[in-house]
């Protein structure tokens, strides 16, 4: 590491304006993440707006703040009334929840955030030590590799998305097909035009972003906003005992580290990362039976592991250009519009931008925690505000989002047509964010795979060519049978443990 | 029900047989590979295709499992909801330009509170409906220099 890029990245960060936009970030996520069925994507997506006056450092430091606050908020609604945010914060209910029925939300609220906190910072530390290998690594990358990585996050994201691939390849399948429309940029063809020079520049893919997750999202809570109970909670002092802490301590250490791994891996991300780290704690316990019931450790652990898939998940992002997540898909869609790309070349040729986000996630950290501790009350308020006065905000939010990007009220029809097909997606169960993913790594794609087969004069085999192209191969047809593999496995053991009760009973 | 879940894969093995039959006749392109620019959307769209076939075939072994949320979106109030939301966002692109970012705002944002929130909190909405629309004109427009009808 660099230590004088380092130094210059802190004092960027700790510029008035800059701290001014971590704690407006941080605050907004929590906001935006505290809402049931909203979660960072949604935050980051309807929240974009803000970045679009700012120059790329302040934007990509709102943003990163945006995203680690939704996470923190989205364990909020977990805790205080058994609705998660998003996927990330599902764990958080499993003993959150009970504790807070128990008397202790206030105890679980400030253990939730600590945890947090400790988890976002190992994290950050990690960041700083496998950041730069991987992006001089990624550096050796030619198209042919850029493209085998792309395909190889898409299949992640796919088989991850166990028991509905089918459903996680049709989303990318369309993800895909909506980045062909547009000029082609390398021969100047109109495809898929339809004749409305309006799409001459393509779709843009952050009305498709604010479409899906806002407007989607908002349709989708309609479903049931007349049962969406009211449910008002004491929450009392906000710190833990030290028997608490005890338990907790170590479980929020072991899963910081699992998180960030998880987190830096293409498709896993926050509830992958929340449910490992909730797993170990239950398995490393001297009391698992007390999970469910309001353990405290279980409540820690998954806290800090999604806090710091959510630092994990910005490697990718920003040592390749590739994001492992529909959040930081979000993200990528705006640095883009802003004229920053994030991909090795980033780490060379604008260091101070890279330290000064690492150093933002620090304080961002310890704003966070400030905020969610001190700010409880404030925050306990916002989530009493009724969800009937608070999603016609967000639609509002995304109209406004969609009007800046470029002025034109013709994308207020995209954004309700891609808004419906959100809303479509969800109650049929398809992922959204191997469309979001697909659609915004679309376009590279194809042009690195033209410029692959065109650099070896048509050729296919340059995809065999080197040894991290094979290993990307692999590693992506691996990913696309994990299911299977993992169904074999399971089956495996069933028939085995079938075979040992047919043994012991005769 | 039963129509619903089936005109999903339905609607994306159309969309795929259409969007690979216009990829097939996009115009060659002049310079290099005649065909370069059909390539990756006829993949797309072949590969579409076989993965809606199989999401179709799905769907009719498991017509008769019941999804609750396709019950939940066609009960109640809630196809009003969704429809009243969209009707009025394109009613809002409409008078966007002509009325302004105020007016119109006011309009439609006071529409969704008094329709989702009910007219008993009136006053409730009026306050939101006013403040959010004049906050935000005033964050957008002066603070961070969005040019806003």
């Amino acid at each position: 590491m660099d230590v004088s890029s380092f130094m210059e990245g802190l004092s960027i960060a700790l510029e008035p304006m800059n701290i001014m936009w971590i704690i407006i970030g941080g605050f907004l996520g929590t906001v935006v993440g505290m809402l049931p069925g909203l979660g960072p994507a949604t935050a980051v997506a309807v929240l974009i707006p803000i970045t679009f006056s700012m120059n790329p450092i302040s934007a990509i430091i709102l943003m990163a703040s945006i995203y680690y606050g939704a996470m923190y908020g989205g364990s909020r609604s977990s805790i205080l009334l058994n609705t998660p945010g998003d996927g990330s914060a599902i764990a958080a209910t499993f003993d959150g929840y009970p504790m807070a029925k128990n008397g202790q939300a206030g105890p679980a609220l400030a253990i939730s955030a600590v945890a947090s906190f400790i988890g976002g910072i190992i994290a950050v530390v990690g960041f700083i030590f496998l950041a730069v290998p991987l992006a001089d690594f990624a550096l050796k990358f030619g198209p042919a590799e850029y493209f085998l990585l792309m395909l190889l996050t898409l299949s992640a994201i796919i088989a991850l998305s166990i028991g509905k691939m089918v459903k996680g390849f049709l989303a990318m399948m369309i993800g895909l097909a909506l980045s062909t429309v547009g000029i082609d940029t390398q021969t100047g063809v109109y495809r898929f035009t339809m004749g409305i020079p309006h799409f001459s520049d393509g779709i843009d893919f952050l009305i498709v972003i604010i479409g899906v997750y806002a407007i989607g999202e908002v349709l989708y809570n309609f479903l049931n906003i007349d049962q969406q109970k009211k449910e008002k909670k004491k929450v009392g002092k906000v710190w833990f005992s030290k028997e608490q802490w005890k338990r907790s301590r170590m479980p929020i250490l072991r899963s910081g580290p699992i998180g960030f791994i998880v987190g830096v891996l293409p498709g896993a991300g926050g509830t992958i990362a929340s449910m490992i780290g909730y797993t170990t704690a239950k398995q490393t316990s001297k009391n698992p039976d007390e999970f469910g019931k309001g353990a405290v450790e279980g409540l820690a652990a998954p806290e800090s592991a999604n806090n710091a898939a959510s630092v994990g998940a910005m490697i990718p992002l920003l040592t390749m250009g590739i994001p492992g997540s529909g959040t930081t898909a979000v993200m990528l869609g705006a640095l883009i519009m802003l004229g920053l790309r994030p991909g090795p070349l980033l780490f060379e040729q604008q260091p101070d931008t890279v330290w000064a986000l690492v150093n933002s996630m620090f304080i961002g950290n310890i704003a966070l925690i400030i905020i969610n501790i001190l700010l409880v009350g404030l925050l306990v308020k916002i989530l009493d505000t009724p969800a009937k006065v608070l999603y016609p905000l967000i639609v509002m939010l995304a109209f406004i989002g969609t009007y800046t990007l470029s002025y034109s009220t013709v994308d207020f029809f995209l954004l309700l047509v891609f808004g419906l097909f959100g809303l479509m997606m969800k109650v049929m169960d398809f992922p959204i964010a191997p469309l979001v993913l697909a659609l915004i790594v679309g376009a590279d794609m194809e042009q690195n795979f033209r410029m692959a087969v065109l650099s070896s004069n048509g050729s296919l085999g340059i995809f065999f060519s080197s040894g991290v192209s094979i290993a990307l191969l692999v590693l992506t047809i691996l990913s696309l049978f994990y299911p299977l593999i993992l169904k074999l496995v399971k089956n495996k053991n069933n028939n085995k443990t079938q075979d040992d009760e047919v043994y012991k009973s005769s | 029900m039963k129509l619903i879940k089936i005109s999903v894969p339905a609607f994306f093995t159309l969309f795929s047989i259409i969007f690979l039959i216009a990829s097939l006749n996009l115009p060659k392109a002049n310079l290099g590979n005649p065909d370069a620019p059909m390539y990756f959307p006829v993949g797309i769209s072949i590969i579409m295709l076989i993965f809606s076939v199989i999401y179709f075939i799905q769907e009719v072994k498991n017509l008769h499992v019941e999804n609750e949320e396709i019950k939940q979106i066609l009960s109640g109030r809630t196809p009003k909801l969704i429809g009243f939301t969209l009707l009025f966002g394109l009613i809002y692109a409409f008078i966007f330009n002509p009325l302004g970012y105020l007016i119109s705002t006011i309009i439609y944002l006071g529409a969704l509170l008094f329709y989702l929130n009910g007219y008993k909190k009136w006053l409730v909405n009026i306050i939101v409906t006013i403040s959010f629309s004049f906050i935000s004109w005033y964050a957008f427009s002066e603070l961070l220099g969005v040019s806003l009808p």
